[in-house]
């Protein structure tokens, strides 16, 4: 049995179609009309215990949705979840006892206490034995850099602080399963790089399984082993990391300078070797595909167009892949 | 009812923490003390001119009538100091969004609010409504006993708990608009009527606080009990009627909150 099973998920928002006015008001009181949304479409997938999952996909894609849902947050409008044997929407308060979760810039800690009176509420809360909390709370000061922060209320500190004081208070009770939307959100590159360390770090000691939702895709490259991806709102792409960016980043961007063209370079004069992207008098944009060419082939053929004076290479990362799908050049 | 126990502990740890914080904020503190003695003084002075052309109120003299309105103000000061958070649901949890954080706790997200609260007014009514009753059980020669310090203390809680039930469970249109704050506030306000004895009231009126309503068990029976007035028996119902309206208040607002987590909005 998987730790997180999801089996045909959909979530339909409903919101209020009013029209404005007093009138509008009244009318809708009397006949509310409503529009209906499907922010996330028959979602299946199933993730085993100690499993680093990043869970991708446009603004307003259906990550989040899908997230309050696993959480408990949200009751789905069909389908169903199962989280470590308890179903989150039914048994909120008994599942919230097994996971932990960040939502983006929101702090669960007391705004007015300072970080270590919350820190103590949390293990009140949780039933956290001493001598556990006391190993988590050295381990995390440690990893996280929190010493100088215990003492200040949390309203004194900056974004950054505050986001690792949030990861060590989401951690603290040893949760099976730890949600984080949008965790990275406007931190500076070493705090981010600190909180990818501390993912990985107390994944590997715990086997905490871990969902995280981010739009830095360095965080997926660093973190996450696998990869889900979805699209308004439907699973496109579930599966290896690293089989994605074969599968859909064979494509390698060349941007060539030429000189002395003859002839136009057309996609049909080139029999689909490569593809052109931008052609101009002295510059040449292409792409092409690893598995059908060369790096040699493609100069070759070039070649017989124009004299290449300078070339640069790029191989596709994450990113560029994504951009791709995003736009619809690439299909999943 | 290991359940119950955890989130009463929980709770009494959060308020521990409120209470530190609230201490941080000393002139908001003073600021609300005054305000409060400020607002209850005018009253006072209004009921002072009606009993300058009569020597009784429905057959309640002055003292009997300020009694009351101590026994009242201190079951509102410990309303407000229990349940003021209950007001921030809607305009400040659900509006900013800080209300998906409560409900990702293992406690019930009632004792998250209740836990953090910051009400400076309490202790305005609380010094006012001290004075008040310690100066009239002894102007009224009533005995002042240990019985009936822990009978006040006890059934002031207990009203409060009451007037709390009420407000949570109108606290459910939070759900449905920002500005349920105003809609809390006018129910709770109700209490006014209660400050003062229920005979000078018409049916309507008496209905409304007795069983719709029933703000009388949170001042006016106890103070006919503290008087030895007929009807004082009614007081020790109290209790019993805390604890249903408390049952349906929380059933109220589990069903709120279940439609709520459906909608998402
Ligand atoms: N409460 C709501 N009521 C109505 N529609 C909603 C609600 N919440 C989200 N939506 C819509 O559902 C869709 C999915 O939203 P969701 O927040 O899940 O996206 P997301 O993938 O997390 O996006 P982002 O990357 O911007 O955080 C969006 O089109 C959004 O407008
Ligand atoms: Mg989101």
């Amino acid at each position: 049995m998987s730790i997180i099973e999801v089996k045909d998920l959909e979530k339909v928002y409903k919101t209020s179609d009013k029209e404005s006015g007093i009138i509008g008001y009244i009318k809708h009181l009397f006949h509310p009309k409503y529009k209906e949304f499907k922010a996330v479409k028959k979602v299946n997938f199933s993730i085993e215990e100690g499993e680093l999952v990043g869970y991708i996909g446009e603004n307003g894609a259906g990550k989040s949705t899908t997230i309050k849902m696993l959480t408990g947050l949200l009751t789905p409008t069909s389908g169903k979840v199962i989280v470590n044997g308890k179903v989150p929407y039914e048994n909120r308060i008994e599942n919230n006892k097994q996971i932990g979760a960040v939502f983006g810039q929101k702090t669960q800690l007391w705004w007015d206490l300072p970080v270590i009176e919350s820190f103590r509420l949390i293990k009140k809360m949780y039933k956290i034995p001493e001598n556990e909390y006391r190993k988590n709370l050295k381990k995390f000061s440690a990893l996280l850099e929190l010493d100088e922060l215990l003492n200040k209320p949390v309203k004194n500190l900056s974004l950054g602080q505050k986001m690792r004081c949030e990861i060590a208070a989401t951690f603290l009770h040893n949760p099976k399963i730890v949600y984080l939307d949008e965790p990275t959100i406007g931190l500076d590159v070493l705090v981010k790089e600190r909180i990818r360390k501390f993912i990985k770090d107390i994944n590997k000691e715990k086997n905490t399984t871990v969902i995280l939702t981010t739009h830095d895709l360095k965080d997926i490259e660093e973190v996450c082993d696998r990869i889900i991806l979805i699209d308004k709102g439907s699973i496109i792409y579930d599966g290896e990391k690293q089989t994605f960016k074969d599968t859909y980043g064979k494509q390698v961007l060349a941007q060539i300078s030429i000189k002395n063209k003859n002839a136009l370079i057309t996609n049909e004069t080139i029999e689909d070797e490569f593809e052109v992207i931008e052609e101009t008098e002295d510059f040449l944009k292409i792409k092409f595909n690893h598995d059908k060419t060369t790096i040699m082939n493609v100069v070759n053929k070039i070649s017989n167009f124009c004299e290449i004076v300078d070339m640069h290479v790029q191989e596709q990362g994450l990113e560029e892949i994504l951009k791709e799908i995003y736009r619809g050049e690439v299909v999943c | 009812m290991t359940k119950i126990k955890d989130n009463i502990s929980i709770y009494l740890s959060m308020l521990v923490c409120s209470i530190k914080s609230m201490m941080e904020y000393r002139v908001d503190f003073i600021v609300g003390i005054i305000s409060q003695l400020l607002t209850q003084v005018v009253e006072l002075i209004f009921i002072w001119i009606v009993f300058q052309n009569t020597e009784s109120l429905a057959g309640w003299t002055f003292d009997k009538l300020l009694l009351l309105y101590g026994i009242t103000m201190l079951t509102i000061a410990i309303v407000d100091f229990l349940f003021d958070s209950i007001y921030d649901i809607g305009p400040k949890y659900i509006k900013d969004g800080d209300f998906d954080k409560l409900l990702l706790r293992p406690i019930h997200p009632l004792i998250s609010v209740m836990g953090d609260t910051k009400t400076f007014t309490a202790f305005g009514y609380m010094a006012i409504s001290l004075v008040l009753i310690i100066s009239m059980l002894i102007k009224l020669q009533i005995n002042i006993t240990f019985m009936l310090i822990a009978k006040i203390i006890i059934f002031a809680f207990s009203g409060a708990l009451i007037i709390g039930a009420i407000m949570i469970a109108f606290s459910v249109t939070s759900f449905y608009t920002y500005k349920s704050n105003e809609i809390i506030w006018s129910v709770f306000r109700i209490y006014t009527f209660a400050q003062y004895p229920v005979e000078i009231y018409n049916k309507f009126i008496r209905i409304l606080i007795t069983f719709i309503f029933p703000f009388v068990f949170a001042t006016y029976y106890p103070t006919l009990n503290y008087l030895g007035m007929e009807n004082g028996w009614l007081m020790y119902l109290s209790p019993i009627v805390a604890i249903i309206f408390l049952i349906i208040a929380v059933k109220v607002w589990n069903w709120g909150l279940n439609r709520y987590r459906s909608t998402g909005n």
